[in-house]
């Protein structure tokens, strides 16, 4: 049997990494007041207005690289088959269920019942069942119906 | 596998990221002595301090950042290419079974 390896160490050590530089960017917004070299109330020093310039492009871009990673380790994740993406509701299926049932060919659960209990699923792959096989006794009826029509016109022309 | 595949996978778009965090690492560590904050001929001040050991902090975690990505990403594409090789060859010993 072959298996899937997925390795999600990279993705870890990059959000890690982005992690650590987030904090430092907020240290260096915050160190001024924090280290008391930022009188309350005076202006800014030289390194303070540095040390806040500096600090907030380095957590927001930090922030964004953890954001990229993470989105990066999803990805892997649902590529390799551990996380399945969660299914959207068919709105078809929400405005006429009835019509959508008969219409199913095999007796499948729609997938606007993923969401809901084991009990309900159930049901819904059970009332799918019956819709399929009524509209095949009804679609078997019907041929049969138009090949007796067919027979009795038949012997009306002989 | 291509050169440029495997220089993509082995540089991606946060390793230019992390290379940034780098370059911004290396100006707050000068940034006190660039901007004469810190005087000369004296111990540093609390604000050089920091501002050396933050710079420092920067510029060791985006090194280690885009070395250790490297470092993973060569490995899995070592996996592949012997994971490729090791397909290769059973499908020859099979070919060869069945003649």
């Amino acid at each position: 049997m072959q298996t899937t390896r997925v390795t999600i160490a990279k993705y870890i050590w990059g959000m890690t990494a982005s992690l650590i530089i987030l904090l430092t960017g907020g240290w260096l917004i915050l160190a001024p007041f924090a280290l008391g070299y930022q009188p309350w109330g005076a202006d800014w020093a030289n390194q303070t207005i540095n040390d806040f310039w500096v600090g907030i492009p380095v957590a927001v871009v930090a922030l964004v690289s953890f954001a990229l990673f993470l989105a990066s380790l999803i990805g892997a994740l649902r590529a390799s088959g551990v996380l399945v993406a969660a299914q959207r509701s068919q709105p078809v299926v929400a405005a006429a269920p009835a019509q959508a049932m008969m219409q199913t060919a095999a007796p499948v659960a729609p997938a606007a019942y993923s969401d809901q209990s084991d009990l309900d699923r159930t049901l819904a792959t059970l009332a799918a069942a019956l819709a399929a096989d009524l509209n095949s006794r009804r679609q078997a009826q019907a041929s049969s119906n138009q090949q007796t029509d067919q027979t009795i016109s038949n012997r009306r022309d002989v | 596998m291509t050169l440029g595949t495997a220089m993509r996978r082995l540089f991606p778009l946060g390793s230019y990221v992390l290379l940034l965090f780098f370059l911004t690492g290396i100006w707050v560590v000068i940034s006190p002595f660039a901007m004469t904050t810190q005087p000369s001929g004296i111990h540093w001040i609390p604000s050089t301090i920091n501002n050396v050991v933050a710079g420092s902090l920067l510029i060791v975690v985006s090194l280690a950042g885009v070395l250790g990505y490297m470092a993973f990403e060569l490995r899995d594409i070592l996996r592949e290419a012997r994971e490729k090789q090791l397909q290769q060859e059973l499908q020859e010993h099979q070919a060869a079974a069945t003649h």
